[in-house]
This record gives structure tokens, C-alpha cells and sequence, in this order.
């Protein structure tokens, strides 16, 4: 085309209402466990019940004799008949983990697979597990990551010293010479508990036997269906194009859905050898104890100051417990190298230096989850920021402004050698402060505190890298790189668009979003628009949805591959027209002239284009299905600021959140609803991190919070109303587009905490340890517990 | 997480179902509104063989005030608990308990009886019947017994139930006039079973405090009664400056009189902590409104 | 197998008679004998609410019900909620529109939880809503999209009762647009 782009700027920015929900306001939504098949078993799984023992025998005759019960599959009848999981290998230090998908000879944590009971109904297979022997030989456990990298720890794994299964060390620039000089020093410790995504919806799949062409097609409740049908392949022997991975309406993801894990791939096993479908569907048990758990990270963390308030230099020693397992595919590095590596966040840093490590202990596997490792990065450093400022005398708000990257500074190389360009740190900071009315918040928190009242004020500003492409890793350090995702654009011989990725969704409104891009970019009406995004036999490759990536990817490509199909439909109709193709333009799929003072149909023109075809010349006629790839290289910096207010009950140690507000940089808007709703989704899921959720174990590596009873998600009480505001500024992508769905949760876990220390410290106390139950903020006000009465 | 196998019954007369959990002995269980039974089924944390289902026994579902009596029965919701007037009027103590049970689903099934017939230590119903002095009655093959509540209730999730007994009343005699009461509670989310909490009622007469009962909730075992708080404050003079000194005197009782468990979600000391927070709290709250106020 | 027993239960207005194992619960039978897989298992333990559904005018956790008990009860979940037109009942169109709906697991239990708020509450505040509907958990939206849904579709229905019948507004096919 001539240079000019006629596209109807009308979509994007808009909140269309999203027809992909209509299934789900009718009940119809079809998700994992509402697939049933024609002669189809059920599976369940007996678990370890010890967190580290030998297995010592395994009989299974009694559960084989029950009625209604098809195989009992263990860990021994799958040796050598498929390839278990081996740990990406990281190019730092640590040793290799080796998953069995049903155990052999040693469990190692509380819920690890042991044996898959097919039977005709899953209450069924639950009988029959009752039924099944397991003789443990217990061996000492490793609960603690601190502990568990002493020398003399039991060991998790033998093929993992010091039970490290990575370990970093890293620096750039004049550390210890900045420290030195500094006028002022200040350091504290974070620890953050362990959480999990707790989707409504667990994992599960349902795995056929021969599916049209395919030998296996899973259903599967998954993120990232291509990369499954690809470690399916390589671990049962089987070619990808045997193997079909669908996944179908998902009930949440957060990135505990992003992983491989054995329960799957041994229902796939168990498909194709009794050549029948089998279903899996995982419990909340299950899911509490099998799904991957996230976070625990104990911090301690040092910042160098000039006189001016300024960071001269940034060090940090970071543990993170990550479970028995190198989670596969995802390599135990996320949580460590990400909590030290972004730890500078939006913040000038001259000098950097960390040291972090992840250490195999006798827990459930850690895992991606919403925006691995920065939240706790960033509370532990906002919290070290407000602790310098009250050192410097001055406000919280000026010590941020003073260290924030300027957007006149950029593009801005910072110590972690991550380039912030096009995001508006210090605009979002400004509306945050503006908008909550800050300075009148601390006059209020002081006529408060006359009053007896404790009030806490948390600001904070966090730095989201999202969309990241070839240039810049997702997993540090891991060999899993992506970086390109497809998308095709097909016109169908009705004249509407098959908008097919691999980018599924878990309730972000992919579909909604990818069609708004490409009804601008098209020039088409959004409901000649459809839009298949879960299913390997259907879309172009794609890595999938995770990483705040989809908008971009799936954005990038769509504008792409519009280009070159709005060239060739013009091509048609300019054939078809007699009409220069610069002379035309797409508008509510119908192609007009310039003046419009002719016009055809898409309509029209496909069916002409397919149904006859040989009155236009093939060279022109091109086809109307257009591939294109998009990497965005380098990713785009989403940014927020949050302001956090919180009353203390001095008495109970209750925390409520009685004003949040938010201000945040998403670049540009694709769907305002939706973004919005990602945003504040972040928010609570930040909450029950700063406030509620944690998963406890005992010293025997016993979980104590195994039901929805003691694992406390918040609710609609304990998740405030917030306020939200837009500080966008468009990022170097194709669109401007940048990823919003983590970033809210950094905000929240370090505004929450802020604001919890910051209500402390008016009584002279503080607070290390989260999520900040009545009991830590007691401790924390020197309310003594523990004397007898 | 499916229950496992059972054989059922649904009896429409208590007789029936008496002479079916006589027949079960150990292996037989009630089930009224399950909000506690079918988790732990679901779980299978218990297998009952024979499970006797009551709520077709229209007999059991009455609610009802005779001569100064509140007779709860077997089948009464918290839902109706809460939409009852007669409770509101003369129960308020047990009106307001029932506000911090869980969440409109499970009030729409589950059952005062059945709360304290389950005796879970951070339960609110076992506390107000203790702390209002009530009973239970008890039916079997072989007739009726009323307990009082202080020796139906022996413990954590232990009561006087024998096999082949079920729970089928209970009775709450009427406070006297000028009580003041008030049921605290702190849990973490609102719904959840607390960290703590305390029921109170003080007989106010003249500034003079006739009678006071004090329970706490959540503290690890039962409901624990806090008798010499409540002999602290009996004969005493309450006033608003008094109040104060006495109240912080009967939380160092309340406090004293409790030994803890540590959860998941608190440690002992902090429970004991709370303990005196909650006894505190409701006990200003029955004074106020042992004089007619109304504060939340 | 386990011993059969017979029921006979009304659903979304529809009487069915079936046999059912003892221990099947409730929110099974609808999903795997009535095929009725809108009502969804999030716990089976009764704390998260997603299996929420009416039975005899009043929400229960269906994880927590026995089939067997729901014989002779009248049984409404998320597939009976249209009107006789096959208009969306306000509940329905409020979540729709308000963008309350994002992985939609939950959604199931939060209609009959808000319907039922409104049977009884028919103007509640924001701090209402979020009470009755603490029971229920969303993990994607943060409740602030639900809240809202909730308030609008309560005008809606209030605008209803003013008007003295129920006139869904507007057809479905409205909503398959955009």
C-alpha cells in the first residue's frame, strides 16, 4: 500500500462487551470436567502421605480385585517406558532434579504421585485407593530453605549439593565502593510465605485414544497447549503431529496452569495404552498439595544512600524455598532469579549485587505464578525506601521521586541491564499522589493517631516488564526462550475472519481483545469477526498465554498479518472494481472508494474470490489466509503506583484496607472493562498474599492448611473498593500495547505492606514477615504474647 | 473427593429414626443439615456405614417459645434462627452469634443442633447455649434425656451423645429482664471460624450487677465459662468510670482461664491475648445495652 | 454397584425421575446424570461456593446436598434462570454487561447468591452485597466488576416491580452482538 493506512480507529479503546462470556452466562461454558466421552474412565491418584521417605513396597492387588476398577498403573510400570522429567538445565550453578511421574523408590513431598487408579467412576477410583499398601521408610526432610543449604542438611536430591537446585551470584558495578561511601546505610529482612494461584477451577484433562488423524487428543486445562503437545511428544515417543492439545474453557490460570506435571502426561500414557479416553480432574485436595505452589522467599536487603536521598547502590541475599522439584519446564530459577534481577524495579540503581539462591526442600514443586518474584522484590524494597526516608527526614513520596527513572533519562540502561523505554513511572506516581488526595492523608493519619487510632499509608511504585520477545528472557538463565508468537488471518468464503492463535484464555478476553485489534486493523465489523485460540489442531504455533505477553504477541501479529491481507483483499477488489487498489479502503467490511462512491461487500468478495475464481488472475487472487509472526524483542515496561490506606486494630492486630488507590501505565487500551478488570483482579490476588493466604507445614514436612478452610482467599469484605486511574503512555510495540495482567499484584503486595509498617512505625514497631496476620502485626507493635498469665 | 459408600435411610418419624441409629450403634450417623458431616465424607475423613437422614422428620423443624422456653429443634436453620422475631425479641444473644456463622448457603442448611451437637471448639452455638444456661434433649430407642449444656458439651467435637442418641431439641431459658448481652468474635475473614471471641450477659439492676456469665469461643477446647470473672463482676457496682478497671480485671480471669492451641492461623499467646481483647469488648457492649443503648 | 435409590425432583421447572447411588451428591447428579454442567465443583467442601444452586427457593451448596435429598424438591441452577422468552434474567444480563464475568467458573454460584440478596434485599448498599456474597470466592476479578453487576441489576429488577410485570428487556440476540 502507498503509504496510507486506512484503518477505523473505532475498537480498540472501546469496552465491547465480550461474546465469548455468553456460554458463560448461560451455564454453557464448556470446561474440562463437562467433556465426557463415549466409554471413557476415570482416574485418581494415590499421593505420598510423607513428605520425604523411601518406598519401601507398593501393593496394589487388593485396589486390582475391586469391582469397577480397570488398572492400577505405579511408578515401576512406567520405567523405561517413558522418559521422566528431567530439569531444564540452568547455565548457573545447581544441580538437577529427576521427576518420576509416579514415584519410584522415594517420595519426596507431601502429594507426589505414587499410583493412578483407572476405574469406571472417579468415586470408584477413590474407593480403590483406600485399598492400596504403601510401606514408607521416613528419612529426615528438608523444610527450610536456610537450613536445608547448610552443609550436613539431608538432601533433598543427591544430585543437588547444599540441596541447591540454582544458585546466583551477581554484580555490576562498584557495590562495595558505593556502600562505603554511602551517607547513609539501611537494611532489613522480607519474608514472604508460601501461596498458591488457587484457581477456581484445578488442573485436569481428559486424554483419547486415536481422534480423526491424531493418536492422542488432550483436553486439557492448560495455558500453554502447543508447548504441551510438544513435551507430550518427546516423552512418549510420539511425533507432534500425532498429537492434538485443546484446551478448553479454563476455570483461571495464573501460571499454575503454565507448567508440565506428571498427572497429565501419565493420563496421556494410560489413553494410549488402554485405548480408551480417560479423564482426570483435579480435586482442591489434590490441587492444595499437586498444583505448584509460589512464592517463599526470605530477603535480606541493603540499600546505599547519598545525603540527597539518592540510591547509590542496591544488594540484596535472597532464599527461595522452591519444593522438592525443579518445576519442569520452568526450572527452579524463576522465584530466585527474578526476585534478585528486578529488584530495581522503576528505581535508578548505579550499582547492583545479589545473590540468590533456590533450594530444594520437602514441599510442593514452586511454580510461575502472577508475577513471579517481583512482588516480593518490590515490598522489600519499598518497605526499605520508606525506612530510609524516615532516616532522611524526608516524605516517602520524595525519596521515590528522587530515585524514579524520568522518562526524559530513557531509554535507561539500569544495573540489571534491563532497558526502560516508553512507561511513565513518575506521571503514575504523580496521579497516585494527586488523585488519593496524599497530602490530606497524612494530615488525617496524624489527627488519628491524637485520637488513639493506628493508621498506615503504603505509596509505592513498581516496574512490570511484559511481552517479552526473543531479546529478553522470561526464565533467566533457563533454555526455554520464547519469543515469537502467530497469528492467522483467514477470510472464509462468507466474508467473515477466522482470527486463529495460540494464545488461550483463562478469562483474560483474548478473543475480545484480538478481534477489537482486527477489526481496526481490517477495517472490518468485530461481528464478522471469530476468534479460536485454544486448540493445537486450529491455530498457528504460539507459546501460549502467560507473562502479561498475549496482548502484545497476539496484537503485534494480528497487525501484521492485516497488513498483507487487507493488501490482497484490495488487490481482489481492485481487480474486480476496476478501480485503483490506492484508491480504496476497508470500512465495516465493505471495500469503497475513496470518494465511496462505489462500494462491494467483503462478502461479495469472497464468495466471488473462492466460488469464482477463474474470473480473477491467480497472481492477484493470492489466497485470504495470512500467517505472520511478532516478536516484540525487548518487551515493553507496564508501570503503577498505589496508594495504600490501612487502620490497624491495635488490640486484635485486624488490618483493613480502608482506600486504595491506583494509578497505572498498561500502554495503550485495548478493551478498557477488561483491563480494568485484570488490574483489580491483581489487586485482591494481592491482598490475600500481604494479608491472608499461606500455606504452612510442620517440621515433618507435614501441610497444615489442606482445605479451603485454613487457606484463606480473600472475599468480597477483604477486597477493597479501588479506585483506578490511567497514567498510560503507549509502548514501542506494534500498537503500543503493553501486558497488564501482573503487574497490579506487585503494587499490592508492596503498597499493603507499606502501609502495615507504616502505621507501626508511628508506635515505634515494625513488621518482617507476610502475609501480616493479627499476630505478626501484634508482634510487630511489642504486644507481649507469650507471657504466661 | 467423593463420599464414600453408605447405605441411607430417611425416616419420617424420629421413632423410626431412633430404633435405625439404635440398630447402627458405633456405625450409624445423623445427618441434619451436613454443612459439617458431608465435608468430612467428602474428604473421607469419616465413613459412616448407616447414615439415618433426619430432614424428613417435619416434627423436628420447630421453633418455638413455651412457657419462657426457646425450643430449638433438630431441623431449625440458622437461617431461621436469624428470620425469627421471637428469637430477636427475647434470644437476642443467640440472634447475634448466628450473624458471625458462616455465609447464606450454609445458614440455609446447616443447624443449631447440629453445631452443637458437632461441638467444634470455635463453633458460636455450644458457647450460647452454655453461656445462657441451656440443655439439650436427647432421644434414643429407649426414650429421652435432657442434659444440661455444661455436661452435654465434654470437649473438642466431644459431647454426652452416646451411640444410638441423636440431638433433637434445645432448650434456652429466658434472660431476665434488664441483661444486657453481646456475642464478639475476631476472625479472620468475616464467616470463618474465629480466632477468638466471647459471649457475655450482665444482669443489670439498679447500677448493681445481679448476674454476669462470660464464655469464651475459639480458644482450642470447648466454650469455656469464665467463672471467676463472672464471681468478680456478681454484686458489683458498674459504672461507666468503674467499668473500665473491673472489665480489664475479669479479661486477666478470662485470660488466665484459657490454655490455647496453636492453628495455623495463630499461636497460643495470641489467643489468649484475644481472649482478654473479646472479653473486654462484650462487656462494654451488655452493659451499654443492659441500659437500653445500642451500640454494634 | 451400590444400591440404587429412586428419586423424582423438579429442575429449571422440568420433573425428572432417576436412579442415583446414595452418596452421589447433589451438584454430581445435575452435572453427570442431568447433564446440567453449569453448576460447578470448586472444593466439594463447601467453602468457595462455585456449586451454589436453589433448592425450594433457598441457595445451598450443592457439593454439600445428597441427590437423594433434593427428592420432591424443586431445583433451580444456572440453565434456569432465562424467562419463558429466553430473555436473561437481570442477574444474568448485570454480570454480562458489567464485565463481572472473567474465567466465569464461579459465576454459577455467584446468580444464585445474588438472586437471592435480592429476593430478600431489593436496594442493598455496597456493603451488603459484599456481605451476602462473602461466601462465594472469585479469584480472577477483585469482586469490583460483581458489586456493580449486582447494584445495576437490582435497579433493573426494582424498575421491574415499578412497572408491575417482568418484561426482560430486550431479546438475546443483543447480547450476541459485539
Amino acid at each position: 500500500m502507498s503509504g496510507t493506512r486506512f484503518v477505523n480507529e473505532r475498537m480498540v479503546g472501546t469496552s465491547v462487551l465480550p461474546n465469548e462470556a455468553i456460554p458463560l452466562v448461560e451455564g454453557e461454558g464448556r470446561f474440562l470436567n463437562d467433556i465426557s466421552m463415549a466409554g471413557m474412565y476415570h482416574v485418581a491418584f494415590l499421593r505420598s502421605q510423607h513428605a520425604h521417605a523411601r518406598l519401601l513396597k507398593v501393593d496394589v492387588s487388593e485396589a486390582r480385585a475391586l469391582p469397577g476398577v480397570i488398572h492400577v498403573l505405579t511408578g515401576a510400570d512406567l520405567l523405561g517406558q517413558v522418559e521422566p522429567f528431567k530439569s531444564m538445565p540452568n547455565r548457573f550453578s545447581g544441580g538437577q532434579s529427576t521427576q518420576h511421574w509416579l514415584a519410584v523408590e522415594k517420595v519426596r513431598f507431601c502429594g507426589e504421585a505414587i499410583c493412578a487408579v483407572v476405574a469406571e467412576s472417579r468415586a470408584l477410583a477413590e474407593d480403590a485407593i483406600e485399598r492400596i499398601e504403601v510401606d514408607y521408610d521416613p528419612l529426615p526432610v528438608v523444610t527450610n530453605a536456610r537450613a536445608g543449604e547448610r552443609d550436613g542438611s539431608p538432601l533433598v536430591h543427591d544430585t543437588c549439593p547444599n540441596n541447591y537446585l540454582i544458585k546466583r551470584e551477581y554484580q555490576n558495578g562498584d557495590v562495595d565502593g558505593a556502600f562505603a561511601a554511602a551517607h547513609l546505610v539501611v537494611k532489613r529482612r522480607f519474608q514472604l510465605g508460601r501461596k498458591q494461584a488457587m484457581c477456581m477451577e484445578g488442573r485436569g484433562c481428559v486424554a483419547a485414544w486415536r481422534d480423526g488423524s491424531f493418536k492422542l487428543s488432550m483436553w486439557m486445562s492448560h495455558q500453554l497447549p502447543y508447548v504441551v503437545r510438544h513435551y507430550l511428544a518427546r516423552h512418549l515417543g510420539l511425533g507432534e503431529t500425532d498429537i492434538r492439545v485443546v484446551a478448553p474453557q479454563t476455570g483461571g490460570g495464573f501460571g499454575q496452569k503454565a507448567s508440565i506435571y506428571p498427572e497429565e502426561f501419565v493420563c496421556a500414557y494410560l489413553a494410549l495404552q488402554l485405548r480408551r479416553p480417560v479423564k482426570w480432574v483435579e480435586d482442591r485436595l489434590e490441587n492444595m498439595v499437586a498444583s505448584t505452589h509460589a512464592r517463599e522467599h526470605d530477603i535480606e536487603v541493603e540499600l546505599a544512600f547519598d545525603a540527597e536521598g539518592r540510591i547509590l547502590a542496591l544488594q540484596s541475599d535472597i532464599w527461595t524455598d522452591v519444593g522438592a522439584y525443579s518445576t519442569y519446564l520452568w526450572s527452579a530459577g524463576m522465584e530466585p532469579l527474578q526476585t534478585g534481577g528486578l529488584m530495581p524495579g522503576p528505581y535508578q540503581v548505579k550499582a547492583l549485587r545479589y545473590v540468590t539462591r533456590g533450594v530444594a526442600t520437602n514441599k510442593t514443586p514452586v511454580g510461575p505464578y502472577r508475577a513471579v518474584g517481583r512482588p516480593s522484590a518490590s515490598a522489600a524494597l519499598e518497605l526499605l525506601l520508606d525506612q530510609a526516608a524516615a532516616q532522611l527526614g524526608i516524605d516517602p513520596v520524595e525519596i521515590r521521586r528522587r530515585n524514579i527513572i524520568p522518562q526524559s533519562q530513557m531509554p535507561f540502561r539500569n544495573a540489571n541491564n534491563l532497558v526502560h523505554d516508553n512507561v511513565g513511572y513518575l506521571p503514575c506516581l504523580d496521579m497516585a499522589v494527586s488523585k488519593s488526595g496524599y497530602r490530606a492523608l497524612r494530615a488525617e493519619q496524624r489527627e488519628m493517631l491524637a485520637k488513639g487510632k493506628l493508621r498506615g499509608i503504603g505509596i509505592v511504585c513498581f516496574a512490570e516488564l511484559t511481552g517479552l520477545g526473543t531479546s529478553t528472557a522470561v526464565g533467566p538463565g533457563t533454555l526455554l526462550q520464547p519469543g515469537r508468537d502467530a497469528v492467522t488471518l483467514r477470510i472464509e468464503t462468507t466474508g467473515t475472519l477466522t482470527l486463529a492463535a495460540a494464545l488461550p484464555s483463562q478469562g483474560q478476553r483474548i478473543a475480545t481483545a484480538m478481534r477489537q485489534v482486527a477489526a481496526d486493523e481490517l477495517g472490518m465489523r468485530i461481528d464478522d469477526i471469530a476468534c479460536l485460540t485454544n486448540d493445537t489442531g486450529m491455530a498457528p504455533y504460539g507459546f501460549g498465554t502467560f507473562a502479561s505477553r498475549t496482548a502484545v504477541f497476539g496484537s503485534g501479529a494480528v497487525i501484521q498479518a492485516a497488513g498483507e491481507l487487507r493488501r490482497r483483499i484490495l488487490d481482489v477488489a481492485a481487480h474486480l472494481m476496476q478501480v485503483p487498489a490506492e484508491e480504496l479502503m476497508l470500512v465495516d467490511s465493505v471495500v469503497e472508494t475513496i470518494d465511496r462512491t462505489k462500494s462491494l461487500p467483503l462478502r461479495q468478495l469472497a464468495e466471488r474470490s473462492f466460488f469464482s475464481a477463474k474470473d480473477i488472475p491467480s497472481e492477484i487472487n493470492k489466497g485470504f489466509e495470512v500467517t505472520a509472526f511478532y516478536d516484540p524483542k525487548h518487551g515493553s515496561f507496564a508501570a503503577g503506583a498505589h496508594v495504600v490506606v490501612v487502620d490497624v486494630d491495635e488490640e486484635t492486630g485486624g488490618v483493613e484496607i480502608v482506600r486504595y488507590v491506583a494509578a497505572e501505565d498498561v500502554g495503550r487500551l485495548i478493551n478498557p472493562a477488561v483491563v480494568e478488570g485484570q488490574i483489580i483482579g491483581g489487586i485482591a490476588q494481592g491482598v490475600g498474599e500481604a494479608l491472608l493466604e499461606q500455606l504452612v507445614y510442620d517440621e515433618n514436612g507435614q501441610p497444615r492448611t489442606v482445605t479451603l478452610a485454613d487457606y484463606l482467599v480473600p472475599s468480597a469484605l477483604e477486597v477493597p473498593h479501588v479506585e483506578l486511574h490511567h497514567a498510560n503512555t503507549p509502548s514501542g510495540a506494534l500498537g503500543g500495547f503493553k501486558g497488564c495482567g501482573e503487574g497490579s499484584i506487585i503494587g499490592a503486595l508492596a503498597g499493603i505492606s507499606c502501609a502495615v509498617a507504616d502505621a507501626l512505625r508511628q508506635r515505634g514497631g515494625d513488621i518482617f514477615q507476610f502475609p501480616a496476620t493479627p499476630e505478626r502485626v501484634l508482634r510487630g507493635l511489642g504486644v507481649a504474647l507469650d507471657e504466661a498469665v | 473427593m467423593k463420599a464414600p459408600g453408605f447405605d441411607y435411610r430417611a425416616p419420617r418419624r424420629l421413632a423410626e429414626a431412633t430404633a435405625i441409629l439404635q440398630d447402627a450403634g458405633p456405625d450409624g450417623r445423623v445427618l441434619a443439615g451436613g454443612q459439617s458431616l458431608m465435608p468430612m465424607m467428602n474428604m473421607r475423613i469419616v465413613a459412616p456405614q448407616i447414615l439415618v437422614d433426619i430432614n424428613r422428620i417435619e416434627d423436628l423443624a420447630r421453633l418455638e417459645v413455651d412457657g419462657g422456653t426457646l425450643r430449638v429443634g433438630a431441623l431449625v436453620r440458622h437461617v431461621d434462627i436469624l428470620n425469627s422475631p421471637l428469637v430477636a425479641a427475647g434470644w437476642p444473644l443467640m440472634r447475634e452469634a448466628t450473624t458471625y456463622v458462616a455465609h447464606p448457603a450454609i445458614r440455609n442448611r446447616g443447624t443449631t443442633c447440629g453445631s452443637v451437637a458437632h461441638n467444634d471448639p470455635a463453633a458460636e452455638h455450644p458457647s450460647v447455649l452454655l453461656t445462657l444456661g441451656g440443655s439439650v434433649v436427647i432421644a434414643s430407642a429407649g426414650g429421652r434425656r435432657e442434659v444440661q449444656a455444661h455436661d452435654f458439651l465434654q470437649g473438642i467435637m466431644t459431647t454426652a451423645l452416646e451411640p444410638g442418641e441423636m440431638v433433637v431439641e434445645l432448650r434456652y431459658p429466658a434472660a431476665r429482664p434488664g441483661t444486657g448481652w453481646a456475642f464478639v468474635e475476631f476472625a479472620r475473614r468475616l464467616g470463618d471460624f474465629a480466632l477468638g471471641g466471647a459471649a457475655a450477659l450482665l444482669t443489670m439492676r439498679h447500677g448493681v450487677c445481679e448476674e454476669a456469665r462470660l464464655t469464651l469461643v475459639g480458644m482450642g477446647e470447648g466454650p469455656v465459662r469464665v467463672l471467676a470473672a463472672e464471681e468478680l463482676l456478681t454484686g458489683q457496682r458498674i459504672d461507666a468510670a468503674g467499668a473500665r478497671d473491673l472489665f480489664a480485671a475479669a479479661a486477666r480471669l478470662a485470660m488466665g482461664s484459657v490454655e490455647p492451641t496453636e492453628d495455623v492461623h495463630a499461636g497460643s499467646g495470641y489467643r489468649r491475648h484475644l481472649a482478654g481483647v473479646m472479653t473486654r469488648r462484650a462487656l462494654n457492649t451488655a452493659l451499654a445495652r443492659s441500659r437500653g443503648e445500642h451500640h454494634a | 454397584m451400590p444400591e440404587q435409590l429412586s428419586i423424582t425432583l423438579t429442575v429449571n421447572g422440568r420433573t425428572h425421575t432417576k436412579d442415583v447411588a446414595a452418596r452421589t451428591s447433589l451438584a454430581d447428579f445435575l452435572r453427570d446424570q442431568l447433564h446440567l454442567t453449569g453448576t460447578h465443583l470448586g472444593c466439594e467442601h463447601g467453602v468457595c461456593g462455585a456449586c451454589t444452586v436453589t433448592v425450594d427457593g433457598r441457595t445451598v451448596r450443592s457439593c454439600l446436598m445428597l441427590a437423594v435429598q433434593a427428592d420432591g424438591r424443586e431445583v433451580t441452577t444456572i440453565e434456569g434462570l432465562k424467562d419463558p422468552q429466553g430473555a436473561w434474567h437481570p442477574v444474568q444480563k448485570a454480570f454480562f454487561e458489567h464485565f463481572a464475568i472473567q474465567c466465569g467458573f464461579c459465576t454459577p454460584g455467584f446468580f444464585a447468591t445474588a438472586i437471592e440478596l435480592l429476593g430478600s434485599h431489593p436496594d442493598p448498599t455496597e456493603a451488603q452485597i459484599r456481605e451476602y456474597l462473602s461466601g462465594n470466592i472469585c479469584r480472577c476479578s477483585g469482586y469490583q466488576a460483581i458489586v456493580e453487576a449486582v447494584q445495576a441489576a437490582a435497579a433493573a429488577l426494582r424498575e421491574q416491580a415499578t412497572q408491575g410485570h417482568a418484561p426482560r428487556e430486550r431479546a438475546l440476540h443483543d447480547h450476541e452482538r459485539g
